[in-house]
C-alpha cells in the first residue's frame, strides 16, 4: 500500500476542529480560495493597473484592502510555511521518486510527467472557478460552512463529493475493473 | 498583529493537513473512489469538533461568523465544477498550497492553475454573476431557518458526525 500520514484521522481531525473554534473566536473562520483573488489581484495591479482596476470582479477584492496583504493572505503563507515544517521535521519533505508524480497516478497512467502536469494545471483552474462561483472551498464552504451549519454549505458539500465521485471513477476505470 | 495571527494560524492549519494526510495524493483519490476514509472521516470529525464549539461561543457573544449566502443553482453548478477539478487534481486549493510546501511539483502547477481559472472567472464573471442572484435565500443556516439556538442543532449534528466516522464508513481496501 502507499505511504499512511503521520496522523491518525482521529487527531488530525479533533486538532482541525479546535483551531476552527479558536480561529472564529479570535478572528474568523478558516478560508483559503478568496487568497487566490487577491494574489491575482496584487499581481495584476502591479503588471497591468488598468485592466486590474477595470474588472468588476478583482475590484471587490483589491481596492478594499489596498490592493494588499492581509490576515488571509498570511494564512494561506502560513499554510506554506507550517505544511513544510512539519513534512520536514516528520521526514516526508520530496518523498516521491519523481517530484511530480504521485505514486497512485503513476500506477495507473503511467510515467508521463507531462500529462500529470496537464491534470494539475487543469484540476487547479476549475477548483478555483468553482470556489469563486460559490464563494468558498473545502475550508471556507465546506468546513467552516457546514460546522456554521450554513444551508448553502451543506449543498456545496454534497455537490463536489457527487461530482468528485463521479469524476475519480471515469478516471480510475482500469483500477476498478480490476 | 492580525498578520502574525494569520500567519500562526496558517501554520498550524497547514501542519495539521499535512500531518493528516489531507497533502497526499493517493488519500484524496482513494476518498473520492471510496476506498479510503481516512480523509472524509478527518472533515467530519473536524466539522463535529467545530460546529459544538461554535455555537458555544455563540452562546457568550464570541463567535466572529462568516455565513456565505445560499444560492441554491448557483452553488450546486459550482460545486459539480469544483468537484471534477477535485479527482482531476487530486488536491483542492488549499491542500495543494501545504502539498507544494511539501516539494510535490505537480501541486504548484495545481496552485497555478487556480490562478488562472480565478482570471477566468473574473473575465467571466459579469456574464454568469447572475447566477449568485438566482434563488439567493441569503445568508441562512439550520439553527435560522428554525429560529432556535444553534446549539440545539450542532449538538445532535455533532453525534451524527461522529456516528459516521467512528462506526459507518469503513475502508475498502481491494
Amino acid at each position: 500500500m502507499y505511504e499512511e500520514p503521520v496522523l491518525s484521522w482521529k487527531v488530525a481531525g479533533l486538532l482541525l476542529g479546535l483551531l476552527l473554534i479558536v480561529a472564529t473566536a479570535l478572528v474568523k473562520p478558516l478560508g483559503v480560495s478568496t487568497e487566490y483573488v487577491v494574489t491575482d489581484a496584487i499581481v495584476l495591479h502591479k503588471a497591468a493597473p488598468n485592466v486590474a482596476e477595470s474588472n468588476e470582479y478583482l475590484n471587490k477584492y483589491g481596492e478594499q484592502q489596498d490592493w494588499g496583504i492581509g490576515y488571509g493572505w498570511m494564512l494561506v503563507l502560513g499554510m506554506f510555511v507550517g505544511g513544510g515544517l512539519s513534512a520536514f521535521i516528520t521526514k516526508r519533505f520530496r518523498q516521491r521518486d519523481k517530484p511530480s508524480l504521485p505514486t497512485m497516478w503513476r500506477d495507473e497512467f503511467g510515467s508521463s510527467s507531462p500529462r500529470r502536469m496537464m491534470h494539475a494545471f487543469a484540476g487547479g483552474a476549475l477548483l478555483l472557478f468553482g470556489a469563486r462561483l460559490a464563494g468558498g472551498c473545502t475550508s471556507g464552504h465546506m468546513i467552516s460552512g457546514i460546522a456554521q451549519l450554513t444551508i448553502g454549505s451543506f449543498i456545496f458539500g454534497i455537490s463536489i463529493f457527487a461530482s468528485g465521485i463521479v469524476t475519480a471513477r471515469m478516471l480510475y476505470k482500469r483500477r476498478l475493473a480490476s | 498583529m492580525t498578520l502574525i495571527l494569520g500567519l500562526v494560524i496558517g501554520m498550524a492549519f497547514g501542519a495539521i493537513l499535512q500531518l493528516g494526510g489531507a497533502s497526499m495524493y493517493h488519500k484524496i483519490m482513494g476518498s473520492l473512489l471510496l476506498k479510503d476514509m481516512d480523509i472524509i472521516k478527518l472533515i467530519l470529525m473536524g466539522i463535529a469538533v467545530g460546529t459544538v464549539g461554535i455555537y458555544a461561543l455563540d452562546l457568550v457573544d464570541m463567535a466572529n461568523m462568516s455565513i456565505k449566502p445560499t444560492y441554491v443553482v448557483g452553488i450546486i453548478i459550482a460545486g459539480l465544477i469544483f468537484g471534477v477539478g477535485f479527482a482531476v487534481a487530486g488536491y483542492c486549493p488549499g491542500t495543494c498550497v501545504v502539498a507544494s510546501a511539501e516539494g510535490k511539483t505537480d501541486a504548484m502547477v495545481t496552485v497555478l492553475g487556480g490562478l488562472v481559472g480565478v482570471l477566468i472567472y473574473a473575465i467571466v464573471y459579469p456574464a454568469i454573476s447572475g447566477l449568485i442572484d438566482v434563488t439567493n435565500y441569503g445568508e441562512v443556516t439550520v439553527p435560522s431557518v428554525f429560529d432556535i439556538n444553534g446549539l440545539w442543532i450542532a449538538i445532535p449534528f455533532s453525534a451524527i458526525l461522529f456516528l459516521l466516522a467512528f462506526k459507518v464508513l469503513k475502508d475498502r481496501y481491494e
